[in-house]
This record gives structure tokens, C-alpha cells and sequence, in this order.
């Protein structure tokens, strides 16, 4: 007490009533909290990665369901083949044992299972069921405790979707990943997904979720990986099923043992390059012991492949057994055709837009031999079959008749089989014009398929990318056989390779962790002097990537992303290719196909716009482009009246294009209307004559179509740099590669591929016709050549655009090939149109075409390759000011389609005939 | 890997490891401390002090500030301990202690609590053996400059402005401190630590793992 009087000091007795009473109120804090449980996330490579897979999987609930379905096929295709085994009495079912019955004498169903304690008992007393039902007993538990976690986590991110990203699950199927992209980038910095950095770029997400899948890209285009073989007999093959590529991850990334240690970092001995010898002695013996598990578990694998293929293919075998004929794209194809940091959804949607041109080119190349074959036992099985099914109309009891029943599955079988190697009797035979279609969708191929795209050889390899679905799941079934020996003789051999490969191409990226180099894209280490990185590219041979894989990569990542900032190295890249092509254009006198072009893009554009907007606010959007660049004269009569839908209104809209006397040479097909204007009003008679751009203002992109919109031509634009960096390619290795097209013989009596091939064979420019013009037209060579003067050219062009709008008027096609390569955006537009809301505009060129019926399908497949060839309405991208990298340079698109070589041109041509529903098969 | 992670190395003696592992794990949490948490009204709090005292090493010729609580020191004794007892005494060796700092995420049902690291120390220790008496003298200076330089570099790299779990309220506070001290509240964390003698990985020993691994499997 005493020492309470003498001072007021004294000492604290717990440390938190260390502060004053009186001063406590003056230092108070606020917590922030965590009020989303969103911040710093473990294992960003397996978020990212659920993100990207869910859009692609419809949300949550279509998951959950596959899952569960998943589950349960597995417990009926093991139960149903246990039951198959033990439970039937299989000479009741075929009728070998009579059953008494004694109210009738049908035999059911249920009369062919052996009762319940007898099959039991046979399976009890059978100790290899026992022993599959036990293996598969815990496989299924495995894959239970898998599925409830997944669930787990899945609903964690739908709830991300729906909380964090404020996406709600209705709306999730209009957006597209750029869209998810951007707002994981916005709420960074909110939510600090990711702690190393403030901000998280696109290429982050990207290696993030696509680190081990760069990996076997990089070694695919190294050839590093074992998947090229020679055996005897069948020449170089392709052998990668998903068996072996599942055992190279295994190895790779995580098994036990693996390079990596974890999802994100390699092991560090790995990284030095001291003890190479030991590590590559390692591996090679985890190899060996990989390889030898895989002998061991391959009966169960086999037998579980086998199981599996029966039950899933032999029904759609029997309905439809042409699709044994079909193809798809084989495993290494994809892996080929990938590139660096492409998203799976990305290279899916590429490649189907590429299958059909694909198939039309194999199918180019049946044997004559086989079909006269072909169509002989197909004549004859089909008399037979007549025969049985007319019998059988006339009476059922012929059914009854022993194999009866299966001798008409049989040959119907065989008849389709059949039909598959006897040609479309329509078929056009362009493989050169094909295969660049193809190419303006895969972005790869062998420098020696150029040229060579008539020879057997080139279909050969481009069926080791293509293969027959048939051919897919055969090697489905031999892959547990085989892949032990791959692995055993060939991976085992490369093991110092795959050391140094991982050890030379591993960089550890700050927020990203070790990550493939070659998916840094990084020109100046792994560019190819041969594809445009020259002077630009320090890799050794070692380091250059194949096939031009970084440079196509960086570009389809800029273009997919157009956010994102490259190093400055990488935009100086981006930006030489554009000064490049405005430099080409430039130096080039360019008249009439500018024209031809610019036509062709309003065309295109004009069905692309009528067919994606149905609302005109969004004809509104859509038409509203960048600020002028260029004007136009176009179309002195240039009407177009008779095909707006929307109807000629406000008459506001003005044509921006180019102008061949432009001093600048710059040119743009970029044209604008404001307000609800349609195309068809920009092209009131007369009055567009000198129309110019009148109307400006920022176009402002909202909703979820735009950017469907804008996604796709992105597609597009690669498609064409794809093409036009090829071309560099071929340029700069030289040699000038001969076209070849003829005819197919069997298919003379079509003459839309008669003017077809007079077309693309080219031999004799015709001053009407559009692409001999375009072929002795050397827009192709960048190196400056001489071109036609430009008034040579010039009245051409006028009358041929003349020609153009005047058919469009009219409907009537004038016969000429000018028109008929335009016809294809027109028929295409007036089928949508047709579809759509004004069925009274359509022209008759629909019917010309002679569409099926159920035409929007094949029209929607057009369009997309028009647009994806031609990128037309790509004036319609919005001109966002801030954007440095001149990456949506209205004027750059058109100016880069004119300067591709003039078969692109030809490509034109081709794609009416991809148009006309000549092709339903595909 | 969404988590920082910063490496130390240091050689010393094997009298100095403790000491030396005192240092260093002390000065990180002395940065990485708070005082305890007051909650006033929901939503806001005060703060209390952080007291700090200097600490001489014996071994070493150094001194270094720690956080004044019994506790903690306790604790990191208690790790620090049972690391030097791994690396048994006098021999050569090489060890890594890791000091790492973590938010627990709560977890539905089924699951435990996530326990997701933002920043991990790992302090690699080389043991040395000196011959004599005079090589110690030298050795007892050098450790201590080179601790003071790993100090600094510490405040270097806590100065920069990183990421660090968001300030909690009531109910999670348990998640981001640990609220387990009476008069310190550092940041939920977590020594562990690793003996290998190969992590320098010499050729023979290399070898013999290798082929003990390629029977083992």
C-alpha cells in the first residue's frame, strides 16, 4: 500500500496492460481480414489448372455427373463381364438346350442366367475372378477417394467462379478464357493470389498450368521423346498412345523418383550439370524398373483396354461403321501441333477447324486400284443384301433362317466399308490448296510437304498426325504390350539425353517457379535464323526449336493475349514482323488484288457481321471500327440493297477502304457505319460512292459476344501469320516449290471443280479471271519484284468489283469465276439470312449452291474458315488507345492478307467448294 | 510455391552451431513478431509492445537483440536443440534448419486444416573441425562478422514490401499468429530441420546411394 503512495509508477503485471489506459484509444487499429479465403493459394499450378478445365467442362454440376458416371462404368464394365463370364447359360441362349416351359414356348431373357447361388458359387470357386474383382475392388476405392476429393475441390472453385471472379454459373458459357484470364489478373491484386508478385501476367497462368505440358512439347519438337519408329514392313511409324504418354509423365514429372520434387521445381541435382553420368544411370534404371512394372501389370491393362474398347465402340461400330473410317487427330499430332502455351481448348478449337480440310486432303488420295475394287464388292454385296431384305419384307420368317440376321449386318458392314474408299464423285483434287488450308489451322508443318503435297509421302507422314480413328484405338489396345519395350530399349538409351534436356532447358522464373525455357518464347535463345529470328536468335543449333515453334508460339500468344507485355526484345520481334509486312505492301505496287481484297473482305465481312448479329446494337458494335485510316471509292455502283436485313436506315454508315491512289499505299478494307446502320445501307445506290468515314468515336466492347467475337479473330490472325511466316520461311530457304493440281478423274462432271481447277491450275492468266491474276500477281515475294503497274491493273479491278456487287444485286451469279469466288460469303450470308429473320432477301445463289436442307451447320463451318483465312471483319477490333504494340492496327490484318503469296488467294477458290455441301461427309 | 523463400549459409563450428542458429532464427522473428492483439469493438484493436533484449554469444563474437520472451526463446531453444543432437557432435557435417512461416486455412469436414506457407528460411549449416586453439580464435571473429552480414541481409529482405497475411480480425486470428505466447505474438511458424550428408552431394557418395536406391526398388 505504502508503495502505491510513494510514486504511481509501478511495475506491470502482464504485458498486455502494458500501454496506458488513457492512451489505448489513441493507437487502434483496423483489421482488414481475409474476408476472401482467396489469398495466397497453396498450390497455384493445380488452381490455375481447375480454372482453365472448368468452363471447358461446363461447371460443376456436368463434372460432378461425368464423375460419378465415370465411377460407375467402371463397376459395370468389370460387373457386366464378370456376369458375362459366369452368369449365362450361353447354350440356352443359342438355342442349344431346350427349356420347359409350360405355358409357352418363347424363351426369355431371364430363362439364360444361371440362378444366383450357382453363379456365385462358380465365381467364388474361380480364383483368378476373385482375384480381378479384388484389384478392381481397391482400383475403385482409389478412384472413390479421388472423386470425393475432386468434388471437393471443385466446388471450391465454382465458388471462386462465383465469389471471387463474379462469374455466376448461369452466364459461365459466354465467357471466354481470356475473359477468366483477365479478371484472375484483376483480382491479384485484390487478393494476392499469388505472393510473389504484385501482378500476375498471362504468361504466368500460363506456365503455371501448362508447365509439364510445354515439357513434352519441347521434346516432341526436339525429338527427344521415342515415338518415331522403323519397324519392318511398315516403313516410319508413329507410335504414342496415352498409355505411353501417361508412363513419360510418370517418369518425368511426378512419379516416385521423378525430376521433379514438386509440382513446381525440379530437383536441384538436376540443375548442375557435375553429375550428369550418375543421374542419366539413374534414371535409365528407373526406367528399367518402370518398364519392367509395366510387363508385369500389362495383362490387367491389356485386358482392361480390350473391356473397355468393346463396350464403348462396338455399338457405335454397328450403327455407323464408317466411323472407323473417320480420323482424328492422333496423340503426337497434338502434341506436334501445340504450341508453346497453348491451352488445351485452344489447340482443340484449332484443330477441329482444321479437320475438315484435313480429311478432304486424305481423302484425295484413295487408290484408284482399291476403289475400282471397292465399288465392285460393294456392287455385289449390295445385290445380296437386296435381295435379303427384300425377302425379309416380303416375309419376316426369313429372319429366322439361320444367319440370316448377321449375314445382312455383315455386308452391310462391308458395303460401308466399301463406300469409304470409292471418292466423292465431287471431290476436287487441289492436295497443294488443301494443305495450306490445313496449314492455315495447324500452324506446322515439315518444310518438305511444301510443294510436295500431291506425293504419297507427304500423306503418309500427315497421316501419322491424322490417323484413322480405327487405326487410334488399335494402337490403343497393342500400347500395353508395346509401351514396356519403348521404354525398356528406347527411353532407357536416351536417359543422358532427357538429363541434359532438362538441365539445359529449365529456368526458374520468379512467382513461377522452373519452368520449360522454350515456353518463354524467348527469340534471342531457342529462335530459328531460318524463321525470321535471323540476326535476332544466339541459339545453337541445340537451343533453336524446330519447325519455327518459338517464333509461331510468340506469335499466337501475343495474338491470343493481347494484354499481355512482352519483354521488350519480344515486341521489337512482334513489331519487325508488322514493319515487315507494311513495308512489303508498301514496296509493292498494289492494285488490283488490293481491290480484289478489299471486296472480298466486304463480302466476307458483310456475311460475317449479318450472321453474328442478330440484334442491331451489336450490328452497331460491331461495325464500329477504329477511327478512319484510308479512304475509299468503292463500288461506283456498288449496291447492295436487297440484302439488308436489318433494313437501310440512318444512312450514316459510311465504307472506309482503301484507295489505290492512297500516297501512303497504306490501305484498310476497314469500313464503319454508326448508329444501326447495316451493311446494306453503307451501300445505298449511288450514295456511297463517295462516302468516307464519317462518324467516329470510340468503339466501346461490352458483353460476352464481343469477345467471343474478338477471340476468334484472333484465331484468324494467326492463321494468317501462320501462313505468312511459312512463306517467309520458304522464302528463306530458298527454293521456288511448282504447284501441282489437276483433275481427279472421277470427278470430271462436276463443273464447279472443272473452273476450279482452271483456277488454281493458273497456267494461263485470263484478264477476268480472278486468280490466274492473283498467281501471276508476285505479291508473293517480299523481296521486291515487279509487279504489274498499277494502271494495268486498275480497270480489271474496277470491273471486277463491279461485277461483284452487281451479281450480289441481282442474285444471278453472271458465270465467271470472279463471282463464284465471291459467292461463298454471299451464299453463305443469304443461308443465315435465310435462317434468320428476312427469308424474303435471300438470293437465289443459296439454291445455286444447292445447300441441304439443314444448312446451318456446313454455313457456320464456312464461315469460320472465311474468316479464319481472311480475318476479315478485323476492322472491327477495337483500336484501344493505350495499346502500344500496335497489335490491332486496323490497317496491319488486310495489309498482311495481301501480301501473302498468291495462292492464298486460290484459297478462295477452295473455299467455295467447301462451302457448297459437296462435302457433308467430313 | 506460392510461398518466398529465402536461403542463409553459414559454416561454423560445431560449439557455435547452436548459438549461430540462436542468431539468426531469433533476429527472423524479432522481425516477424507482433505484439499481442487487443480487440476492442468488433473490428478494431490496439497493439501491445514488443520488448527486446541483447543477447552476448559465447562462443561467437557476437551479440544479437531477440524478442524478450521466456517463451519463445524457450521454443526455439528446444528446435535449435534437437537439430545440434541430430548433427551429432565433432563430425563433419551438414545440416538445414528451416524456419517457416504459415496461414492455416480452415477446412471443411473431411479435411485437416491447410497449413499454406508464405515464406520459408532455410539456414544451411556447414560444420567445420578446427585443429587448434589459435584457428578458433580466428574462426570465433569470422562467424561473428558473418552473422552480422546475415543479419543485415535479413533486414533487408524483411524491409522490402512483400507480401504478408492480411492483418485478422477476431476469429481468425488464430489462423495467421500464433496467439499460443502471453507477452509475444509472432506469426504462426514452424522449424523444421534436415540432416543429410549429401547435400553437396560428392561423387563416391552419390554412387552409393544410387545403387542402394536401384536395389531398394
Amino acid at each position: 500500500m505504502a508503495a502505491h503512495f510513494d510514486t504511481e509508477y509501478q511495475r506491470l503485471e502482464a504485458s498486455y496492460s502494458d500501454s496506458p489506459p488513457g492512451e489505448e484509444n489513441l493507437l487502434v487499429h483496423i483489421p482488414d481480414g481475409n474476408k476472401s479465403p482467396w489469398h495466397h493459394i497453396e498450390n497455384l499450378d493445380l488452381f490455375f489448372q481447375r480454372i482453365s478445365f472448368y468452363p471447358s467442362k461446363n461447371g460443376f454440376t456436368c463434372m460432378l455427373l461425368g464423375e460419378v458416371f465415370e465411377l460407375v462404368q467402371l463397376l459395370f464394365v468389370v460387373g457386366f463381364t464378370v456376369f458375362l463370364a459366369n452368369c449365362v447359360d450361353y447354350d440356352i441362349l443359342f438355342a442349344n438346350k431346350f427349356v420347359n416351359h409350360t405355358d409357352s414356348s418363347k424363351v426369355t431373357l431371364p430363362d439364360a442366367f444361371l440362378p444366383v447361388d450357382v453363379c456365385g458359387a462358380s465365381i467364388r470357386d474361380n480364383v483368378a475372378v476373385m482375384f480381378v474383382l479384388m484389384i478392381s475392388g481397391v482400383f475403385w476405392l482409389h478412384r472413390l477417394i479421388k472423386f470425393i476429393y475432386n468434388v471437393c475441390c471443385y466446388w471450391e472453385i465454382r465458388s471462386f467462379y462465383t465469389n471471387a471472379l463474379k462469374m455466376s454459373m448461369v452466364s459461365l458459357p459466354y465467357f471466354t478464357w481470356q475473359e477468366v484470364q483477365a479478371r484472375i489478373v484483376e483480382i491479384q491484386k485484390e487478393h494476392q493470389i499469388c505472393i510473389h508478385k504484385k501482378e500476375l501476367t498471362e504468361l504466368d497462368i500460363y506456365h503455371r498450368i501448362l508447365r509439364f505440358k510445354n515439357y513434352m512439347v519441347a521434346m516432341v519438337n526436339k525429338s527427344l521423346l521415342p515415338v518415331r519408329f522403323r519397324p519392318p514392313l511398315l516403313g516410319e511409324s508413329v507410335f504414342y498412345t496415352r498409355g505411353l504418354k501417361y508412363n513419360f509423365e510418370l517418369i518425368f514429372f511426378w512419379g516416385p523418383g521423378s525430376l521433379f520434387e514438386s509440382e513446381w521445381s525440379l530437383k536441384p541435382q538436376y540443375k548442375r550439370g557435375g553429375n550428369r553420368l550418375e543421374l542419366a544411370d539413374k534414371l535409365a534404371s528407373r526406367i528399367l524398373w518402370i518398364g519392367i512394372a509395366n510387363l508385369l501389370l500389362c495383362p490387367v491393362v491389356l485386358v482392361w483396354q480390350i473391356l473397355y474398347a468393346f463396350f464403348s465402340y462396338t455399338e457405335v461400330i454397328k450403327r455407323e461403321p464408317g466411323s472407323l473410317g473417320a480420323r482424328c487427330w492422333s496423340l503426337y499430332g497434338r502434341c506436334y501441333l501445340r504450341h508453346f502455351n497453348e491451352l488445351d481448348h485452344e489447340l482443340m478449337s484449332r484443330l477441329s477447324k482444321g479437320y475438315k480440310a484435313s480429311s478432304r486432303y486424305m481423302n484425295c488420295f484413295l487408290s484408284p486400284l482399291l476403289t475400282v475394287v471397292a465399288k465392285n464388292v460393294a456392287f455385289f454385296a449390295g445385290s445380296l443384301l437386296a435381295v435379303l431384305i427384300a425377302l425379309t419384307i416380303y416375309d419376316e420368317d426369313v429372319l429366322a433362317v439361320e444367319h440370316v440376321l448377321s449375314s445382312i449386318t455383315l455386308l452391310g458392314v462391308c458395303i460401308t466399308v466399301c463406300r469409304s474408299f470409292i471418292p466423292d464423285k465431287h471431290l476436287v483434287y487441289c492436295p497443294e490448296q488443301l494443305l495450306r488450308l490445313i496449314l492455315a489451322h495447324i500452324h506446322y508443318m515439315p518444310d518438305h510437304w511444301q510443294g510436295n503435297a500431291h506425293r504419297y509421302e507427304t500423306r503418309d507422314q500427315f497421316s501419322q498426325l491424322f490417323q484413322y480413328k480405327a487405326v487410334f484405338i488399335l494402337e490403343e489396345l497393342t500400347s500395353p504390350l508395346v509401351t514396356p519395350f519403348i521404354l525398356i530399349f528406347s527411353l532407357r538409351r536416351k536417359s543422358l539425353e532427357i538429363i541434359d534436356f532438362f538441365r539445359n532447358f529449365t529456368v526458374e522464373v520468379v512467382g513461377v517457379g522452373d519452368t520449360c525455357s522454350f515456353a518463354q518464347m524467348d527469340i534471342r535463345q531457342h529462335g530459328h535464323p531460318a524463321w525470321m529470328s535471323e540476326g535476332k536468335t544466339e541459339a545453337s543449333i541445340y537451343q533453336q526449336a524446330e519447325d519455327g515453334k518459338t517464333e509461331l508460339s510468340l506469335m499466337h500468344f501475343a495474338i491470343t493475349n493481347p494484354q499481355w507485355q512482352p519483354p521488350t526484345e519480344t515486341t521489337h520481334f512482334i513489331s519487325q514482323l508488322k514493319e515487315r509486312v507494311k513495308n512489303q505492301i508498301l514496296s509493292l505496287s498494289l492494285s488490283l488484288s488490293l481491290c480484289l481484297c478489299l471486296c472480298l473482305c466486304l463480302c466476307l465481312s458483310l456475311s460475317v457481321s449479318l450472321s453474328l448479329s442478330q440484334p442491331r446494337s451489336l450490328i452497331a458494335n460491331f461495325l464500329a471500327g477504329p477511327p478512319s485510316l484510308a479512304s475509299l471509292h468503292l463500288g461506283r455502283d456498288g449496291s447492295l440493297t436487297d440484302h439488308g436485313p436489318v433494313g437501310v436506315n440512318d444512312g450514316a454508315s459510311a465504307l472506309r477502304s482503301l484507295s489505290v491512289s492512297s500516297t501512303r499505299g497504306s490501305c484498310s478494307s476497314a469500313h464503319r457505319s454508326a448508329g444501326h446502320a447495316s451493311f446494306a445501307s453503307r451501300a445505298m445506290p449511288g450514295s456511297s460512292t463517295d462516302a468516307r468515314t464519317a462518324s467516329s468515336g470510340s468503339s466501346v466492347w461490352e458483353g460476352q459476344l464481343t469477345s467471343l467475337v474478338l477471340s476468334e479473330y484472333a484465331s484468324t490472325e494467326m492463321s494468317i501469320h501462320a501462313l505468312y511466316i511459312h512463306e517467309l520461311h520458304k522464302q528463306q530457304s530458298g527454293g521456288e516449290l511448282s504447284r501441282h493440281t489437276w483433275h481427279r478423274q472421277d470427278s470430271d462432271d462436276s463443273s464447279d471443280s472443272v473452273t476450279e481447277e482452271g483456277g488454281s491450275g493458273g497456267g494461263n492468266p485470263n484478264p477476268r479471271n480472278l486468280i490466274p491474276r492473283s498467281h501471276t500477281f508476285p505479291i508473293s515475294t517480299p523481296i521486291s519484284t515487279p509487279g504489274p503497274t498499277p494502271g494495268q491493273e486498275v480497270t480489271p479491278l474496277q470491273s471486277n468489283s463491279q461485277r461483284r456487287y452487281g451479281g450480289n444485286t441481282d442474285s444471278v451469279g453472271p458465270g465467271g469465276r470472279v463471282v463464284r469466288s465471291e459467292r461463298v460469303p454471299m451464299g453463305g450470308w443469304a443461308e443465315q439470312g435465310r435462317g434468320g429473320r428476312h427469308p424474303d432477301t435471300v438470293p437465289e445463289e443459296g439454291s445455286e449452291d444447292d445447300m441441304p436442307p439443314n444448312t446451318h451447320k456446313v454455313f457456320t463451318q464456312t464461315h469460320t474458315d472465311l474468316v479464319s483465312l481472311y480475318g476479315v471483319p478485323y476492322h472491327c477490333f477495337p483500336l484501344s488507345s493505350g495499346d502500344v504494340t500496335d497489335q490491332r492496327d486496323p490497317t496491319y490484318l488486310p495489309t498482311l492478307i495481301l501480301i501473302l503469296p498468291e495462292k492464298n488467294l486460290l484459297l478462295i477458290c477452295e473455299l467455295s467448294t467447301m462451302a457448297s455441301p459437296l462435302t457433308p461427309d467430313g | 510455391m506460392n510461398c518466398r523463400s529465402e536461403a542463409l549459409e553459414v559454416s561454423v563450428e560445431g560449439r557455435q552451431v547452436d548459438e549461430a542458429m540462436l542468431a539468426l532464427l531469433h533476429t527472423i522473428l524479432l522481425h516477424r513478431s507482433t505484439g499481442k492483439f487487443h480487440y476492442k469493438k468488433e473490428g478494431t484493436y490496439s497493439i501491445g509492445t514488443v520488448g527486446t533484449q541483447d543477447i552476448d554469444c559465447d562462443f561467437i563474437d557476437f551479440s544479437f537483440v531477440r524478442v524478450s520472451s521466456d517463451e519463445l526463446d524457450r521454443a526455439i531453444r528446444k528446435a535449435v536443440g534437437e537439430f545440434k543432437d541430430a548433427m551429432g557432435n565433432g563430425m563433419d557435417g551438414m545440416g538445414q534448419i528451416s524456419l517457416e512461416f504459415y496461414q492455416k486455412k480452415k477446412s471443411r469436414w473431411p479435411f485437416s486444416d491447410e497449413c499454406i506457407p508464405w515464406e520459408v528460411w532455410s539456414i544451411k549449416v556447414n560444420v567445420v573441425n578446427l585443429a587448434n586453439e589459435q584457428e578458433r580464435q580466428i574462426c570465433r571473429e569470422k562467424v561473428g562478422e558473418k552473422l552480422g552480414e546475415k543479419v543485415i541481409n535479413i533486414v533487408e529482405v524483411i524491409n522490402r514490401h512483400e507480401y504478408l497475411p492480411k492483418m485478422p480480425t477476431q476469429s481468425e486470428v488464430d489462423n495467421v499468429f500464433d496467439t499460443s505466447l502471453k507477452d509475444v505474438q509472432p506469426y504462426l511458424y514452424k522449424i523444421t530441420f534436415q540432416i543429410t550428408d549429401t547435400l553437396g552431394s560428392s561423387v563416391s557418395t552419390t554412387m552409393r546411394r544410387l545403387i542402394k536406391d536401384t536395389l531398394a526398388l
